[in-house]
């Protein structure tokens, strides 16, 4: 039987357990797993190549802080940007997987062959990637940015995470630009529009739309639980970016809100008199357009 | 002034009684020092939170702790105060808040940081000792198989552990009391179940669970 441990090897030489000391430290750290418990206490048997426990304990505690630091330190960079890339490689093979699998349609209904086959496989290969990617993906946005995950779903804080273009961009967003990401399009249509004194509205939502909380509520509350979501996103892109931990509160509120507005029912309109009503919509038509 | 375990204190300070560890180390998350004590908040940490709801665990200061989920370290400043003699292997897996944590394990002798996931103990099988003391708390869904499986290859028979759950992160549409009887019969049926109980009002919908490994 052979082990690997932090500080090489141990192996097992005629019932007896023989510890051997690697000359690169840190490569055997970070090699150090063995699908099962060992049937020894690591410590004691580091005494046959450590001079003392004392020895041990200082030489492992050195070893854990810089591979650690080095390990934090890579993750910290690199992740946010591979997400990103994951996301548009995503979007470049969703367009082929289906542009692929048109052309095969128009070729099988023609003659259906060992090439067109062939072909089938080669898209069912594909997807199959599509499928890791996305996996990928989902991992990667949970660990980097868990708070902005547990409110909004994989799906849609990668893509806010893209669209800002890194999470330090998005960290440093408002709420109200959050809300909107996405729709940018309408958005300045609708400004367009203003700047030349029509009358426009400004778009509610733009890729937190496809949320369930929003997509789900009637029209009228999109725009409500819309603000709401982003001013909550808008917190957990900075929790993440500067502290990394999970605020549960945050998306209980966005939940909150949600079935807060769900329930809530129309005004009751019976208790306005009918007079009084029509004047205040006089009121309102005087009241000059936004601009 | 009074002792509760190796150097956890409970202090009278402005008329209130406050938890305290005593620490030659300096603040770490922003938590008061008082002379040569730092206090230990309880809505800040779940260990102080469930020492203040009563129930005390015996933590000797030589023990050897594997604890999973260490986050920036605010636990685990405290912990390290009271096995001043031992050694506390901290897992984590998220990066950035163990940026933060790397600044405490620099800075005391007896945190080993290991940037890892809990879910799969066997990456760090050959770096961690067998230990006396498993402490969990990790907001998974399968936190329960994590515990389970770190404590199967860690923990000595005999030796004990806590895991604090969260209701919603096991199950988010059930009643909490429904979570929480679940989640202890399910920990009993593997280990000795010692104690359980909330922590409220310092931690909504959370419970402790202290368990002891039977042979």
């Amino acid at each position: 039987m052979k082990w690997n441990v932090w500080f090489g090897e141990v192996v097992e030489e005629d019932g007896k357990l023989i510890a051997k000391k690697s000359s690169d430290l840190v490569e055997s750290f970070k090699n150090a797993s063995n699908p099962e418990a060992l049937p020894f206490n690591l410590p004691e048997v580091g005494l046959q190549v450590f001079e003392s426990l004392e020895d041990y304990y200082r030489t492992l505690r050195k070893i854990a802080i810089k591979v650690t630091s080095e390990k934090v330190e890579r993750e910290l960079k690199r992740e946010d940007r591979y997400v990103i890339l994951l996301l548009k490689a995503l979007d470049k093979l969703n367009e082929s997987i289906n542009m692929l699998e048109e052309k095969l349609r128009d070729i099988e209904e023609v003659k259906i062959s060992e090439t067109t086959e062939d072909f089938r496989e080669r898209i069912e290969e594909l997807k199959r990637l599509r499928r890791r990617i996305e996996k990928e993906i989902e991992d990667v946005i949970t660990k980097i940015a868990p708070n902005l995950t547990e409110i909004a779903g994989a799906v849609i804080a990668a893509r806010l995470l893209e669209k800002a273009g890194s999470l330090e961009r998005l960290a440093f967003l408002p709420a109200s630009k959050i809300q909107i990401l996405g729709a940018e399009k309408s958005l300045y249509k609708a400004l367009a529009r203003m700047r030349r004194g029509k009358p426009a509205k400004t778009p509610k939502h733009g890729i937190i739309f496809i949320h369930p909380f929003i997509r789900t509520l009637p029209k009228r509350k999109r725009g409500r639980m819309a603000r709401f979501m982003a001013a909550k996103l808008a917190i957990a892109a900075k929790l993440d970016y500067f502290k990394g931990e999970l605020d549960e509160s945050l998306a209980e509120s966005v939940r909150k809100k949600y079935e807060e507005l769900r329930r809530e029912k129309d005004k009751p309109k019976k208790e306005e008199p009918k007079q009084e009503r029509r004047e205040e919509k006089q009121k309102k038509m005087k009241k000059p357009k936004r601009r | 002034m009074k002792e509760v375990i190796h150097n956890v204190f409970i202090i009278e300070r402005e008329g209130r009684e406050i938890l305290a560890t005593k620490s030659k180390y300096g603040s770490h998350y922003g938590e008061r020092k008082i002379g040569e004590f730092r206090e230990w908040i309880p809505s800040r940490s779940k260990l102080a939170a469930m020492i203040l709801k009563g129930h005390i665990i015996d933590i000797k200061p030589d023990w050897k702790v594997l604890y999973l989920g260490a986050a920036s370290g605010t636990t685990v400043s405290h912990l390290a105060d009271i096995v001043d003699e031992g050694i506390i292997y901290a897992v984590e897996y998220s990066a950035k808040p163990f940026v933060k944590f790397l600044q405490l394990a620099e800075e005391r002798r007896n945190i080993i940081p290991l940037l890892e996931d809990a879910s799969t103990p066997w990456k760090y099988n050959g770096i961690v000792e067998k230990v006396d003391f498993v402490y969990q708390d990790i907001a998974q869904k399968n936190q329960i198989e994590i515990f389970f499986a770190n404590i199967d290859m860690f923990l000595k028979d005999g030796g004990e552990g806590v895991i604090m759950v969260k209701a919603r992160s096991i199950d988010s549409t059930a009643e909490p009391e429904v979570v929480f009887e679940r989640v202890v019969e399910e920990l009993g049926e593997k280990l000795e179940v010692i104690a359980h109980g909330s922590l409220e009002p310092f931690h909504k919908d959370h419970i402790y669970v202290h368990v002891r490994k039977t042979k």
